[in-house]
């Protein structure tokens, strides 16, 4: 194929991706590639932006709401997401057994990952209600007073955590397809080693399963620290602000409340090093725990 | 090919959408073409249904100018506001009842009113005028908000509730000390010790800092006053009588509470006997709950405290800078609050149970009329004129404020900190604030 042949084909390619290609550039690339500029400017929205150097980054170290959002993220990260991969490693388990029905039991734990965010914050601010909610009504009939799990800053934290479990079966469905594929010669070779249920789980099925896991691992680090809509509805709903101001919602805060967006951008470059950081960790470890078939 | 489906697309793009605000300076859809005026407002539902006969009053009045109303959701009103001025095509008009006034005002977003008035309307304003209306839209000396209704806060209270236990509603306590005992004597709990029924709390800092002779802002010397012996003692009370009620049966008998509008307000479910809200709620319990017996009080001011006090805001007027019929506007201003013909606006007025923001609109026979026929509302409108009706301070970081003082007064009820330590760090909060944008040149 002469070059201008293989030009010609490029462009026709380019040309059918053009409108994705302007569109990514014009309301991805662009913003992304301007708030590094804004980071070290006070910007205003509604005056041009006035370089300061470094300044918003500086003030980030002395200031304590940044750091307790920060930690507060950090802390839900650390506890949401290995809870998330287990209770959804578990209930793949639980869903790959060929029993009747399966199918509906699989459909009815998706389901609720599919509702959007807000409809399940609400649902759980009436299911937590202190009074009148149903988890407290049940634990009422085994005698436990229920805490008031939204105005309590310790109850609010794991409330939230809570919820997050609810919409699992995302993660689900893609730890179900990793165990589809784990191949069915190994659990028939670790039976005739005489390995029982608990061997066979622990040095096939997780072993081979590693990599989604790992994958759903980062992908779950990451939306933690970017974790927003459920902090922020409650926060609106007077949940404690202890528990609630999380890293983005204060970031939002500064930068559409107080409009302080220079600072917010910042902000946002510091929360895009510390995810690349930790996915890189993250990466680091993976040769010794995650196992690729081939 | 691919030209031809990219080009297709980019046209798909251009393509006028049918339903883009005209921007348009004149209109033909009526005779004689006269110049529109963009009025945004946050107001939806019945709200709305008010603001837009208003729009029709005005236009039905007017030759030159014809406002056309855009209802934005509150939520995003903030920042498509922003965005719109940003993109030099900011609306000619806006009601806002957010606190963005000294935000938005430092920051060269507003054009000030005093420009836009006339001589007569300057005075007018500054003789006709609520104390507290002065004070709701201004920002270093200048008018950037004109209110066209005015929120204040009273007591009402459920004559059936008053006479279960023998008390006549003209036998109320004129002191919040009294009526917090009362209240203990309308309280009802369930076999579980759990509150049923809520007689009174007296809940809300902002309020009860000014009650309590305090309040955030010394006008005179034009400083804050967080932490002060005033509002220590406002809170140190609040948190007391929560505490002596219990906190957690507090919070959960809250928590069980819709917010509530209309039949699910609490205080018409009978879940609260004696409860402080705004006068909008009075057009609603007509509506809603026609057969209840009920009546309104300033609230009693504590021993040495302040008669008529309280914390107001309002719905206002701004005109964005850049605004391109800024004099349209400000003829509708005028026309809604009253400035170019009270007995006019009174009727207006009457049509939101909104509380006007100028004498003559008050007394203007439409409204007293109104009064006549909602007695309760005169509470509201006896507010008005008290020196001790407050507003949040003129400071450019209003919303970090109020966000700061909500912040303190949750964490002295939940009992996160002693009310001494929440006024504390409310004092260093904002002080670390103000120290922050000063660092970043941007003084107060």
């Amino acid at each position: 194929m002469s070059f201008s042949r293989a030009l010609k084909k490029d462009l026709v390619g380019y040309a059918f991706i053009a409108p994705w290609l302007l569109g990514f550039a014009v309301f991805t690339l662009g913003p992304f590639l301007s708030s590094v500029y804004l980071s070290f400017t006070h910007y205003n929205i509604v005056s041009s932006p006035r370089w300061i150097g470094a300044a918003n980054y500086a003030l980030m170290l002395r200031d304590a709401t940044f750091w307790r959002s920060l930690w507060l993220t950090f802390e839900y990260a650390l506890v949401a997401v290995p809870l998330g991969i287990v209770c959804g490693v578990a209930l793949a388990l639980l869903l790959n057994a060929s029993v009747r029905g399966v199918g509906v039991f699989r459909t009815i734990f998706f389901v609720p990952s599919i509702v959007p965010m807000v409809a399940t914050t609400v649902v759980f601010i009436w299911l937590l209600n202190p009074q009148i909610g149903l988890v407290n009504r049940f634990l009422a009939v085994f005698g436990i007073v229920g805490p008031a799990w939204l105005k309590q800053p310790t109850w609010t934290f794991w409330s939230l955590v809570m919820m997050s479990l609810w919409s699992v079966g995302g993660s689900m469905v893609v730890y179900l397809a990793g165990l589809k594929d784990i191949p069915t010669y190994l659990y028939e070779a670790a039976r005739l080693d005489g390995a029982n249920a608990w061997q066979r789980l622990r040095y096939v099925t997780l072993p081979m399963l590693s990599p989604v896991i790992f994958f759903n691992l980062v992908m779950g680090i990451i939306s933690a620290f970017q974790y927003f809509t459920q902090p922020y509805m409650l926060l609106q709903q007077k949940a404690p602000e202890e528990s609630t101001r999380f890293f983005a919602v204060y970031l939002f805060e500064r930068a559409w409340r107080y409009l302080d967006m220079g600072y917010a951008s910042a902000m946002a470059w510091v929360l895009f090093a510390i995810v690349v950081v930790v996915t890189g960790l993250l990466f680091r470890t993976q040769k010794r725990w995650v196992h690729y078939g081939s | 090919m691919a030209l031809v489906v990219s080009g297709l697309v980019w046209l798909g793009m251009r393509a006028p959408s049918g339903s883009a605000p005209a921007s348009h300076a004149t209109d033909s859809r009526h005779a004689p073409a006269r110049v529109q005026v963009r009025f945004w407002h946050m107001w939806t539902a019945e709200w709305k249904v008010v603001v837009d006969r208003i729009v029709e009053r005005f236009n039905a009045s007017q030759s030159t100018y014809e406002v056309v109303a855009l209802s934005v959701p509150p939520e995003g009103a903030e920042s498509k506001l922003l965005l719109a001025a940003v993109g030099g095509d900011p609306p000619d008009v806006m009601a806002q009842w957010k606190n963005v006034i000294p935000t938005w005002a430092k920051n060269g977003l507003l054009t000030p009113l005093d420009d836009l008035m006339s001589r007569q309307d300057r005075e007018t304003f500054a003789r006709d005028a609520y104390p507290v209306v002065k004070r709701l839209g201004q920002y270093q000396g200048r008018l950037y908000g004109l209110a066209i209704g005015v929120n204040t806060w009273a007591c009402y209270y459920r004559v059936d509730h008053l006479r279960e236990i023998g008390v006549e509603p003209k036998a109320l306590p004129t002191s919040l000390e009294g009526l917090v005992e009362l209240g203990k004597r309308l309280n009802r709990f369930d076999e579980r010790g759990n509150l049923t029924r809520l007689g009174f709390l007296p809940q809300w800092f902002q309020t009860y800092s000014v009650l309590f002779g305090g309040g955030f802002y010394d006008e005179a010397k034009q400083q804050l006053t967080l932490d002060t012996p005033q509002n220590l003692r406002a809170l140190s009370y609040l948190f007391e009588q929560r505490r002596i009620l219990g906190n957690d049966r507090v919070t959960r008998f809250d928590s069980a509470q819709n917010a509530g509008f209309g039949l699910e307000w609490p205080f018409v479910t009978g879940s609260v006997s004696m409860t402080v809200d705004g006068q909008w709620r009075v057009e609603q319990l007509a509506k809603y709950a026609p057969t209840l017996e009920y009546g309104v009080v300033p609230v009693p001011p504590p021993l040495g405290g302040k008669a008529l006090g309280g914390f107001a805001n309002g719905n206002y007027m701004l005109v964005p800078h850049g605004a391109k019929h800024a004099a349209g506007a400000w003829e509708f201003i005028r026309f809604w609050s009253g400035l170019a013909d009270p007995q006019v606006a009174a009727e207006l007025y009457t049509w939101g149970g909104w509380l006007p923001a100028l004498r003559g609109v008050a007394s203007a026979p439409a409204f007293e009329s109104y009064l006549r026929h909602f007695p309760q509302f005169r509470s509201f409108v006896s507010l008005l004129p008290s020196e001790n009706q407050q507003t949040l301070p003129p400071v450019p970081f209003q919303t970090f404020l109020l966000d700061r003082i909500t912040a303190a007064d949750e964490a002295a009820m939940r009992g996160v900190l002693s009310p001494r330590e929440a006024l504390e760090r409310l004092e260093r909060e904002v002080s670390e604030e103000r120290a922050r944008q000063r660092s970043l040149g941007a003084d107060d």
